[in-house]
């Protein structure tokens, strides 16, 4: 069952036949969250999606988020859409009960987050940004920070930010000046400017809550003297709101997500702005970084949304469309033939479907670690943690890079008419573009990778995830029709595993500057080998599905399954040997090319 | 107001039909199934603003089998306070009815809700048959109903404009569009619903005075035909001729 921009069929099969999110019951805390529980709970969320969010996703382009006499004006459904969100219960689903939340298992969660994403991602995005903020402040703000702020951003009466970027300081978070001057009353004045803020400041929110990283006089310099604060828009005093000297100089003219506002904000330019220190001084980093993971992969997933909704609209087009005719068909009597029937097309629609249903597996694998992580018993924990570490920035970078692809390639499939307004993929373009820059851009993963998660643990979470792969590939050996699969996945992952010793025994010569050089183009490598990963084991699984199943539409699920499965590995996996290649050179080509040369 | 809200359970929109046992039964294989959307989002959520406004309770009902249970529920989630499941297969609605009515006989109910039609047979026909077997009136297709005191006044959509008409409870009424908006069931919700009561009791002896023996899927769509813009008579002929409407 396919609807304009999800695959719902698929949420289940991933869900229920290749998770088994259900099992997550066996833990106190999920223990309400049977198969009907979480079928209840996606179709809650495509009701969402079909009725607040989807209808106004191209309204919300077109009438786009504008600035105006020091106001930010955003399309008037927005309102409604947050509201709905929040009413839903979707901002707190994943807090206890005793936080106001449903103690839902981000395995669940995140596929109701792929729904809204898919459907709207621009409006989504407030509820879900409001969420990250108020979760700062819940897990490490006072109860006084708690109580004042945290009911208003969850009822959706109070949009909350994330105010870390300044004209100065964007990747490079350590090198921030906003300042925060004790005061006598505990809180403390805050003075100087931030950029491209998300939901930064409009009116469908009746406050905004930044949660913002400051610099302590007197702290020290670098990363580690930053802090957290919450700064709101208006702060509460005396029973009322009032105006917090925090100033909207105005929104950024964005290549997509035209209705979600990034803002350039000033503040304490009277020096009246108040901010409030949330956790420890000096921890505003670190605090920050926890959240981090849900964060990146919660990017991966609004990524891939926009390209599901994109392949979608080109499967629907490719399947309505008569255009030419067979190569040996040469008789222009003869009627034309939709374009799906023609091989090219039907490899720009393998490439799309292989990209966004490997990418949801692979987000929801990783929503699984975070569950397991936080609730498994203690053997499985370090292993989901240590896991979830590892695949972050390739389930983040991933989606995001080659989602780009797919709705290009999905524009592709429409010739001209993509290209124009009169179909939703040159705005699916658009707005998709951004989630390789969103939460670390790609470069900032590819050395997290390997400078970081790979060696994390002395390479232990590499190891597991090798032994997770090898389990997929022993499965699928098993299965006559699957065994060239998993013998080419064995074989890349050999040579994956032997070039990535290469790299690790560079970095051991105190080579990082090499080492590093192309860490880009081994998260490329690492992405496709772990995609692969994941069609290996949902081959496996279809493959025996549909040897039970009789109806038609069911054993289309399963093939279709299974052509996309063999599709990546003959299409999608070969492309790592170039990498391999060119990661298995010791030059230094990009490092010593002189910047006057690059001309 | 003590509300009785009749359920059904409806293949969802999308479903590809497929019949099987040589045409006479529906393929449920591959069938995602919902709450009849009329049931759901105008007769369930209209009792429930009458109960948000004036107190009272909202009673679910399905005549149906285990499997409906989840459909059910769906129906606590969004508020219903407690739902009554008649274990049965049933096979037409005459069964339907007499197993709702020999239900609310004894229960008192000041409204009877249900959708006007179920999305699959279309054959809005139990609402009638409760009423009767009630002796109870019956007022079909409300699209806005309004209650003082004991006296509800329902308008009908009818051919070519509206019918206002006032009547006491009790009275069962079936729900069309307008009558209410509909609501989604919050997490909240659909955690509580687990709680909320789902009795299951048997059948009454009630047989089917009829039973569907074969089904016919209708024919596969056309392909569009293109008609030159400059040839008008080819158009008026096919307009005419084939597709019949001129």
């Amino acid at each position: 069952m396919i609807n304009q921009y999800i695959h719902f069929r698929n949420l289940r099969f991933l869900l229920h036949e290749v998770l088994d999110a259900e099992g997550l019951t066996r833990f106190e805390k999920h223990a309400a969250y049977d198969r009907e529980a979480i079928d209840m709970s996606l179709d809650a969320a495509r009701q969402t999606g079909d009725l607040h969010l989807f209808p106004h996703y191209r309204e919300m382009d077109k009438d786009k988020a504008r600035f105006q006499d020091g106001e930010v004006w955003v399309h008037p459904t927005l309102r409604p859409a947050i509201k709905a969100l929040a009413d839903g219960g979707w901002i707190a689903a994943t807090d206890d009960f005793a936080a106001g939340g449903q103690q839902m298992p981000w395995t669940v969660f995140n596929a109701c987050l792929l729904i809204f994403y898919a459907a709207n991602g621009n409006a989504a995005s407030y509820a879900f940004l409001t969420r990250g903020a108020a979760n700062l402040i819940r897990t490490f703000g006072d109860e006084n920070l708690n109580r004042t702020f945290v009911p208003k951003m969850y009822a959706g009466d109070w949009q909350g930010t994330m105010a870390l970027t300044e004209p100065q300081a964007g990747s490079s978070l350590s090198d921030i000046t906003t300042a925060a001057e004790p005061q006598p009353d505990g809180s403390y004045r805050i003075s100087g400017q931030k950029i491209y803020i998300s939901g930064g400041d409009h009116r469908a929110v009746d406050n905004v809550i930044h949660l913002l990283l400051a610099r302590i006089k007197g702290a020290p310099e670098g990363a580690r003297g930053i802090s957290l604060f919450a700064v709101p828009k208006l702060r509460p005093e005396g029973g009322e709101l009032v105006a917090n000297d925090v100033v909207t100089a105005g929104i950024f003219g964005k290549m997509g997500q035209k209705g979600y506002v990034a803002a350039h904000l000033m503040l304490g330019e009277k020096n009246d702005c108040k901010g409030y220190l949330v956790g420890q001084p000096h921890k505003g980093l670190a605090h920050m970084f926890l959240m981090m993971n849900e964060a990146r992969v919660a990017t991966g997933i609004m990524a891939i949304g926009t390209a599901s909704a994109a392949y979608y609209a080109a499967l629907k087009y490719a399947n309505e469309r008569p255009q030419g005719r067979h190569p040996s068909n040469k008789d222009v009597a003869q009627p034309q033939v939709l374009i799906i029937e023609h091989a090219d097309v039907k490899r720009m629609l393998l490439f799309q479907k292989a990209v966004v249903e490997g990418s949801i597996a692979l987000l929801l694998q990783c929503s699984y670690y975070a569950d397991l992580a936080t609730v498994g018993l203690p053997e499985e924990k370090l292993r989901a943690h240590l896991l979830l570490e590892l695949l972050t920035p390739v389930a983040k970078s991933y989606p995001a890079e080659m989602g780009i692809q797919s709705v290009s390639t999905a524009m592709q499939c429409l010739g001209g008419a993509g290209y124009c307004d009169d179909f939703p993929i040159e705005q699916f373009y658009r707005d998709i573009r951004v989630n390789a820059i969103y939460e670390g851009t790609t470069g900032i993963h590819g050395m997290d990778l390997l400078g970081r998660k790979v060696l994390l643990e002395d390479g232990k979470a590499m190891t597991w995830l090798l032994e997770e792969i090898k389990a997929a590939i022993e499965s699928a050996r098993a299965i006559d029709d699957l065994r060239d699969m998993a013998e080419a996945l064995e074989n890349t992952v050999r040579q994956f595993h032997k070039t990535t010793m290469g790299l690790i025994r560079l970095a051991m010569e105190d080579k990082p500057e090499v080492f590093l050089a192309d860490a880009t183009l081994y998260l490329e490598y690492f992405g496709i080998v772990v995609i692969g990963w994941q069609w290996l084991k949902q081959a496996a699984i279809a493959s025996g599905s549909l040897k039970d199943s009789t109806a038609e539409e069911e054993k289309a699920f399963y093939g279709g399954k299974l052509i996309t499965a063999r599709y990546f590995i003959e299409y999608e996996l070969v492309k790592t040997k170039g990498l391999d290649e060119r990661l298995n050179r010791r030059d230094r080509l990009t490092l010593d090319a002189d910047p006057a040369f690059i001309n | 107001m003590k509300s009785l809200v009749c359920v059904s359970k409806t293949p969802d929109t999308t479903s590809k039909i497929s019949f099987t046992n040589d045409q006479s039964a529906l393929d449920t294989g591959n069938i995602q199934f919902i709450m009849n959307p009329y049931d759901e989002w105008y007769a369930l959520v209209r009792a429930l603003e009458l109960q948000e406004a004036q107190g009272g309770s909202v009673t679910l009902i399905n005549v149906g089998p285990a499997a409906n249970d989840a459909i059910i529920r769906k129906g606590l989630a969004i508020g219903a306070e407690k739902a009554i499941r008649i274990e049965a297969d049933p096979q037409s609605a005459l069964f339907v009815a007499k197993q709702i009515a020999g239900h609310a006989k004894a229960e008192n109910y000041d409204i009877i809700f249900l959708g006007k039609e179920t999305i699959d047979y279309n054959g809005s026909e139990v609402g009638g048959m409760i009423a009767e077997l009630l002796d109870l009136p019956f007022i079909s297709y409300a699209s806005h109903l309004e209650m003082n005191g004991n006296t509800a006044t329902i308008h009908r959509d009818i051919e070519g404009g509206t019918e206002v008409v006032e009547v006491e409870t009790p009275f069962v009424v079936s729900a069309a569009k307008g009558l209410a908006e509909q609501r989604i069931p919050n997490m909240r919700g659909i955690m509580m619903a687990k709680s909320k009561p789902l009795q299951v009791i048997q059948q009454a002896e009630a047989g089917d005075l009829a039973v569907a023996v074969h089904f016919e899927a209708p024919p596969p769509k056309k392909a569009v035909t293109l008609v030159d813009p400059e040839n008008m008579e080819e158009l008026v002929r096919l307009l005419h001729e084939e597709a019949k409407v001129i």
